[in-house]
């Protein structure tokens, strides 16, 4: 790739790479990013470059190697353009068919393709799938078009043009009345105005201005950032660019999390490939600006989100957070004025300048516009990254674009924003998605993850589950998060174990509001969040452990014990033997016996008659 | 001449020079806010959350707030009170947190009684050490020895030499007993179910009085309370 | 305790603050954990009190003070993963391996991990076994796990 040194190079070179792509008659997507991966994608791209490796199809067809594509329950997908057709699950066992039927052919392959779980009918084409229909795809969208490790693709897509139109024409004050006047709102879960707090370091006194893209991602069930800069680097460094030239920035940060390797991997290679052409570095096309990003690895800790944590990170220390009575865009890294945005949020920056800010402001509700990506996970048919305009309601998330519940059972709640969210119960599933809006109903946007819940998870453990989360990961300083979160979540283990008693209502109530007041930080501050929103909309199934010794859902192993009922047993014997704690034995039909069994649920799992189910236990007050 | 600032705690203008924290600036002006990791002469923490004070909305800045005042730098026309229902209620609760940790310490018992801590609802535990980072400051920051620190995270979180060794660097100055609240004269213990020891009950009232005044009170001298280390600094008493 | 790829690690860094968890992160992939002479002369080198380095290596999840196992299972508990039951995984393979997360079992065979989301969500409950990503783990899929390694390993014995 040739060193660009002015706008118009890179408008020159653009013109050559579209040109050149418009010999590519045949084109085939192949989504691979983690989870593609950790579907086997690898192996259906060696067994394509190997059937293509042939003189009538080597020149004609060209493969394009994607990140995540969010259809991640059907990965890997295979998209061919322009026959315009969608391959799910594929394996590479099924290349031949595809390259001597569609490819060749022209034929269909219909068992590969998409089955609408309503229906029954077979989709061919990705805009027919209601997953995909239904959604707002501004960002994620753009993976298709990319190999995040082929510059190339970015900037024939239109990649740096932003950019060079505002070094070409942008004062750094219009920059940010541009995102200002967008009203994009932080993407990490704060949703606080970007275009202020860009303002705000830009005015903030100081030598040196640090630009930082958090990529800690820390949310257990969100991974949205993970498919935007594994699968489209260069639109982060784009981002960060303009935002750079706007506060007036020469180094930025890339910090990811330790658990991407593979993102951490493409924007390495993405930040070399700028570099060579002139994008990164000194005097970038011309134009006299100098900026260069670094890529900073994690070690392991979700509070290292937290921007002063992070900030103490990068500073090759712990993440230990501080005090935030002066903001990090004052005094950040380095005690210097930092400008802390997350992955996308930056990624939202190209187009607000390419397509103006009226475009993003005229998709979403009042206060909060634009597009959000969410991963949904969890009990709904369809997991995987959707991206939706703000203000669509969570119902259209979950069943429309979700498909609904996963095992038959219904659906209970939703959990957003992580562990500083709330879950919020069917009943308010026509909440939009909306930054006030959440937060009104005791749970909050965050940075996206989504779970669906259904009837066979007990809030009261689920509850539990993320203060132990965050118990782990809480950095130790202070006495309320400490000492409290562990406090509150002894108080849920008796209530789980059938210890609890009434008065510990008060007392975890009392907890939650200390904690969330006289924490030094976010992590502590909204730790009580979950069980606050539980105990708001699902007080029925505490009292249910507290008052009767028994849980709802019939999860809590201590308030549950497994029974074999008679009347469907087949008397296979299959239960005895995959038991591995010998706790069922024959005796005239076959018994479970309390005391040994460790309630693994093996049994159940394998039970084909589902003669074994879960009843309430004999607890004794 | 340093810029002098001028701010309103409980009540009362308190002029200190710009840097100063809230918490030194109203100690130096008698005004009582109870602290436990806070030392002079080494930078604030602000881990025990004990110092909290609710700063009072200003327009446009949002609802009242809880910082900890150790770290909060004095600036013109901030406004505080460390004394408010809310205030006041914080405290208690995180101090009988550390009661909990820690019930048969001496400083904790006393600094339970200044805060008017009259139950604990948790299960005991019997922590030797409250993490107060005391030690660990002043092996860094005055001696610049850097022998030890906090190790771990989360509830793992502990004091500790590296690899449990004592390094080089170490001089056996002995400092961080010297500083540790958990040192002094022990205390006999709960003397009152639950968790509380009751012993000091008469400079509870004495105390309780006059909630923002220092009154030099035992208590104070009983968890290190930083008014005391700074008269210790001043005269030489401990 | 062969420390020649230290020097190499070591050599030319320290200039930008962040190079010191550089260093302990590419000792941890070189050695499979931190040894001790290893943070010793990190800190010596660079310069950094070894209190600090100490620090380093215990706050952090991805470094190791003990050398780990033969194989590592790291147990995703995130919470698409939790509420596919992964808490019942996990306790299967605490039972099974008598090995508590972060171990390692008494022959050496084990660590057990787990790990707060490795955002492969939709194949949850998500185990991986040394770097393979295993989808949708439940308890009675463990005995198989475990076989299928320890016949690799045999293989490897016979061999050698």
């Amino acid at each position: 790739m040739p060193r660009l040194d002015s706008p118009a190079a890179l408008e020159t070179l653009q013109r050559r790479l579209i040109a050149a792509r418009a010999f590519w008659p045949v084109r085939l997507i192949l989504s691979s990013g983690t989870c593609g991966q950790a579907s086997g994608s690898l192996a259906v791209l060696a067994a394509l470059r190997q059937r293509l490796d042939r003189p009538d199809l080597r020149d004609s067809v060209h493969v394009r190697v994607t990140g995540c594509q969010g259809f991640c329950e059907q990965e890997p997908l295979l998209i061919l353009d322009p026959q315009d057709v969608i391959y799910c699950r594929v394996k590479p066992q099924d290349i031949e068919e595809i390259v001597s039927q569609t490819l060749l052919e022209g034929r269909i392959v219909e068992r590969l393709l998409y089955v609408d779980p309503v229906s029954g009918a077979r989709v061919r084409r990705e805009a027919d799938i209601p997953f995909f229909a239904k959604q707002d795809r501004a960002l994620i969208s753009k993976n298709r078009w990319v190999d995040p490790c082929n510059v190339g693709d970015y900037i024939a897509a239109g990649g740096y043009s932003a950019l060079a139109a505002v070094l070409s024409w942008f004062a750094p004050q219009r920059v940010i009345e541009e995102i200002k006047a967008s009203g994009l709102r932080g993407r990490g879960g704060g949703g606080y105005p970007t275009g202020r707090k860009w303002e705000q370091c830009r005015n903030a006194p100081g030598e040196h201005r640090y630009l930082i893209c958090n990529a800690d991602e820390g949310d257990p069930g969100a991974y949205m950032d993970r498919g935007l800069l594994e699968g489209d680097p260069h639109l982060i460094l784009e981002g960060m660019l303009i935002g750079a030239y706007a506060v007036g920035s020469e180094q930025g940060f890339v910090y990811v999390r330790n658990e991407y390797p593979l993102a951490v991997q493409n924007v390495r290679v993405a930040i070399e490939q700028a570099r060579e052409m002139g994008l990164l570095g000194h005097n970038i096309l011309g134009a006299g600006f100098n900026f260069d990003v670094k890529v900073a690895r994690g070690g392991g800790a979700f509070v290292c989100g937290e921007s002063t944590a992070l900030m103490a990170s990068l500073e090759g220390k712990v993440g230990e957070p501080r005090a935030k009575d002066v903001h990090t865009v004052e005094r950040g890294y380095l005690d210097q004025p930092s400008l802390l945005n997350n992955v996308e949020t930056w990624a939202n920056v190209p187009d607000i300048i390419r397509r103006g800010p009226a475009w993003f402001a005229a998709r979403g509700t009042e206060t909060s516009k634009g597009s959000k990506i969410f991963a949904l996970t969890g009990h709904v048919k369809h997991t995987g990254l959707v991206e939706v305009r703000m203000g669509t309601t969570l119902r259209e998330i979950i069943f429309d674009i979700g498909g609904g519940p996963r095992n038959g059972k219904s659906i209970k709640a939703v959990q957003t924003g992580g562990p500083s969210g709330g879950c919020l119960p069917v009943s308010l599933f026509d909440l939009p998605v909306d930054f006030e809006a959440l937060a009104d109903a005791g749970s909050m946007m965050g940075s996206g993850g989504m779970v669906v819940m259904d009837e066979s998870v007990c809030m009261v453990d689920f509850a539990k589950y993320f203060l132990s989360f965050l118990q782990d990961e809480s950095c130790g300083k202070c006495v309320p998060c400490r000492v409290g979160i562990g406090r509150m979540r002894e108080i849920l283990e008796d209530f789980c174990e059938g210890r609890g008693t009434m008065a510990q209502f008060a007392v975890l109530e009392e907890l939650a509001w200390t904690v969330q007041n006289t924490s030094l930080c976010a992590l502590g501050k909204t730790a009580p969040n979950p069980v606050l929103s539980t105990l708001r909309y699902f007080r029925d199934e505490y009292l249910a452990h507290v008052e009767e010794r028994h849980c709802p859902a019939g999860a809590c192993k201590a308030l549950i014990r497994y029974e074999i009922d008679d009347a469907l047993c087949g008397r296979c014997g299959e239960c005895v033997a995959v038991c591995p704690h010998g706790a069922i034995r024959e005796d005239e039909g076959y018994v479970i016996d309390n005391a040994a069994c460790q309630k693994c649920g093996i049994c159940e799992d394998t039970c084909a008659p589902e003669a074994i189910r879960r009843i309430r236990g004999l607890v004794h007050a | 001449m340093p810029k002098w600032v001028s701010m309103i705690v409980d009540g009362a203008t308190v002029r200190t020079p710009s840097g100063t924290s809230v918490l030194e600036a109203a100690l130096e002006a008698g005004i009582c806010i109870p602290n436990l990791c806070h030392m002079p002469g080494v930078h604030a923490l602000g881990a025990c959350r004990v110092c909290l004070v609710e700063v009072v909305a200003v327009a446009g800045s949002g609802p009242p707030r809880l910082t900890a005042s150790c770290t909060l730098e004095a600036h013109e026309g901030l406004m505080v009170t460390a004394h408010s229902p809310v205030v006041v209620r914080a405290r208690q609760n995180i101090v009988e947190l550390l009661l909990a940790e820690a019930p048969n310490s001496r400083a904790i018992q006393d600094l339970a009684a200044r805060v008017g801590v009259r139950v604990v609802r948790y299960p005991m535990r019997n922590k030797n050490c409250v993490l107060c980072g005391r030690c660990v400051r002043v092996c860094d920051e005055v001696w610049q020895s850097k022998s030890l620190g906090f190790v771990g995270r989360g509830h793992d979180r502990h004091v500790a030499l590296p690899f449990n060794t004592r390094p080089s660097s170490c001089k056996r100055c002995h400092t961080c007993i010297d500083v540790c609240p958990m040192t002094v004269t022990p205390c006999p213990g709960p003397q009152k179910a639950p968790g509380i020891c009751g012993l000091c009950e008469s400079q509870r009232s004495m105390a309780q009085n006059t909630p923002d005044t220092c009154v030099w009170c035992e208590l104070g001298r009983g968890f290190q309370c930083a008014r005391w280390q700074m008269r210790g600094l001043k005269t030489g008493i401990r | 305790m062969d420390l020649s790829e230290l020097d190499g690690i070591v050599q030319g860094r320290g200039s930008d603050p962040f190079d010191i968890m550089e260093v302990l992160q590419d000792i941890q992939a070189a050695y499979h954990y931190l040894p001790e002479e290893a943070l010793c002369r990190v800190s010596e080198t660079m310069g950094v009190p070894l209190i600090e380095v100490f620090r380093l290596a215990n706050f952090y999840k991805a470094f190791s003070l003990k050398p780990r196992g033969r194989h590592l299972i790291t147990v995703c508990m995130g919470t698409a993963c939790h509420v596919r039951n992964s808490p019942r995984f996990l306790d299967e393979v605490r039972r099974r391996l008598r090995v508590e997360p972060g171990g390692t079992t008494q022959d050496g065979e084990f660590t057990l991990e787990t790990v707060n989301c490795l955002g492969a969500c939709a194949l949850a409950p998500v185990v991986i076994m040394d770097g393979k990503y295993y989808e949708h783990m439940t308890p009675a899929k463990l005995g198989s796990l475990l076989g299928a390694v320890r016949a690799q390993e045999g293989r490897h014995l016979v061999h050698a």
